[in-house]
């Protein structure tokens, strides 16, 4: 009796459904049943309520996953007046994803920092970039001695280019630091975060030793006509003030069997991506026939990015 | 007495010393038992994956290729075609004994194309390509006739190492799709072949500190 008496209401069903009928119908009250007003539209208002309500990623079923979507893309029509098509779709079997950056081929030509940003729609306010190049003297191995900030003519006699980006470790300490677990590794190796659960303590951003995370300290800024409508609920869909972000091997596009961006981007071939459990792709070849070294292999964090030259 | 207090000594003994022996050690078992290293598990990884269905999506195969005289570690692969891409071919069309009027000489000749390929004390002259008697194909050092599209087996005369690696995958790149049907770049869809190298040029954004 009592466990069905649970099972009918708890309580995050029973303030979900009463809280936003009455907040929706408060405010079609206060408006005067006008469709928007001071508050905007009443039923924008309903779906972010409703929105704040729901669960963690990893705890939704099938059904309710569908049904957020559907909220979000709902407010993108309702908010900014564009028709976006948000995707959950989960990792396949068999698949681990791997990198690989030839720093030999790199020029520092920066097309793969401007697809990535189109790509997964970073705020164009704080120039939000996941990729870095660092411009480095022959010699040098370490990206900490580099130079990130440079605008001349590339590639500058005598120096090589590094590409930096989040490395998608194996055993990444990112994810023992977020104390809501926000953030976490997927089957197939990609570091995502859930950004409705991050509630933007930063300490994975500290606990990262390759710099790969960012923080929305603003409202991203995206012009309307740029926002790239193909997203994914752990990828490039919109973003709030307040919450980490990363990249994604670009989930929405990798997971549909595309290459990431920046890959696809990148003009001299420099970067490699592809499924490392399969012997025949390429990212196998490099690390079976190159000579390959990854960043602060030291520190035990298995980044699945590696380094190569010719 | 006596008896009571070393088996009260033992009691601690074994209290103190092996119980949170164990702990330590079973904690540090399944602490390091599931770490497996990625380097190790890809090691693992030597069956053969179906090529088509790595991923839940359809995986279209663009038009414009041609299907490489090599195969690459997983079978067959294709390459861009290259024929369609240039604007005058067939070669042979003008390449004739036919005559061709003056007037429209200065267009259709090839005083544009600025040859900088090899070394600088001695570069490549255009019969070091093409063929002389064919234009319709270029010509090995060896006199055999290459097609143009299967033009990296011309650059792969001088650039061995850098074709092994582009049939490998550690030269040049995929078209588009990590999963499916291999189609990679050919040679002169990224580096033109009168002039490969790459040029100096602004990069196409810039970065602001971090910190």
């Amino acid at each position: 009796m009592d466990s069905d008496k649970k099972k009918q209401i708890n309580r995050r069903t029973f303030l979900t459904g009463a809280a936003s009928a009455a907040i929706a119908g408060g405010a079609a009250a206060t408006i005067g049943c006008k469709p928007t007003g001071l508050l905007g539209s009443t039923e924008a208002f309903a779906l972010e309520f409703t929105e704040y309500f729901k669960k963690y990623y990893r705890l939704m079923s099938q059904e309710e996953r569908e049904q957020t979507v559907a909220r979000l893309e709902r407010l993108a029509r309702l908010k900014q007046d564009i028709t976006v098509n948000i995707e959950t779709t989960g990792p396949a079997e068999n698949v681990l994803y791997g990198y690989a950056f030839n720093v030999t081929r790199c020029e520092g030509y920066m097309e793969c920092i401007k697809a990535c940003v189109k790509e997964n729609n970073l705020d164009r306010k704080s120039k939000t970039q996941y990729i870095q190049i660092f411009e480095m003297e022959h010699g040098q191995m370490s990206p900490d001695q580099g130079e990130s900030k440079y605008f001349h003519m590339v590639p500058k006699e005598g120096h090589f280019y590094m590409g930096v980006q989040c490395y998608h470790c194996d055993n990444p300490p990112c994810v023992k630091a977020c104390p809501t677990k926000a953030t976490w590794k997927e089957p197939d190796g990609i570091v995502v975060v859930d950004y409705d659960w991050c509630i933007g303590c930063r300490y994975c951003m500290a606990a990262c030793p390759y710099m790969g995370r960012r923080f929305n300290w603003n409202e991203p800024e995206v012009p309307r006509e740029e926002i790239t409508r193909n997203q994914h609920y752990l990828g490039n869909r919109k973003r709030v003030r307040g919450m980490m972000e990363k990249c994604t091997f670009c989930i929405q596009r990798s997971r549909k069997g595309k290459l990431t961006a920046c890959v696809e981007a990148c003009p001299t071939g420099a970067r490699v991506f592809g499924n490392l459990l399969d012997p025949d792709s390429e990212i196998r070849f490099v690390l079976e026939n190159k000579k390959v070294y990854r960043l602060k292999e030291d520190l035990g964090t298995e980044p699945k990015f590696w380094y190569f030259i010719d | 007495m006596k008896n009571l207090t070393t088996q009260k000594n033992l009691f601690y003994r074994v209290l103190f010393g092996f119980i949170p022996g164990f702990l330590l050690f079973f904690s540090c078992l399944t602490a390091f038992s599931n770490q497996q290293d990625v380097a190790s598990r890809v090691k693992k990884a030597t069956q053969k994956l179906d090529k088509a269905h790595q991923v839940d999506a359809t995986i279209p195969v663009p038009k414009n290729i041609v299907r490489a005289t090599m195969e690459y570690q997983g079978g067959a692969f294709f390459t861009e075609a290259r024929k369609s891409e240039i604007k005058r071919f067939k070669c042979s069309s003008c390449h004739n004994n036919k005559q061709v009027s003056i007037l429209n000489a200065a267009d259709i000749s090839h005083a544009d194309i600025k040859v900088n390929h090899g070394d600088k004390e001695a570069p490549l002259a255009c019969n070091t390509c093409h063929s002389s008697d064919d234009r319709d194909f270029l010509v090995t050092s060896k006199t055999s006739k290459i097609d143009l599209d299967h033009v990296y087996d011309m650059c792969g005369q001088c650039h061995f190492r850098q074709k092994k690696d582009w049939i490998g995958g550690a030269h040049g790149k995929r078209v588009t799709y990590w999963a499916g049907e291999r189609v990679v770049k050919n040679c002169t869809s990224c580096h033109n072949p009168h002039y490969p190298r790459f040029e100096k040029r602004w990069p196409k954004t810039y970065s602001v500190p971090l910190k």
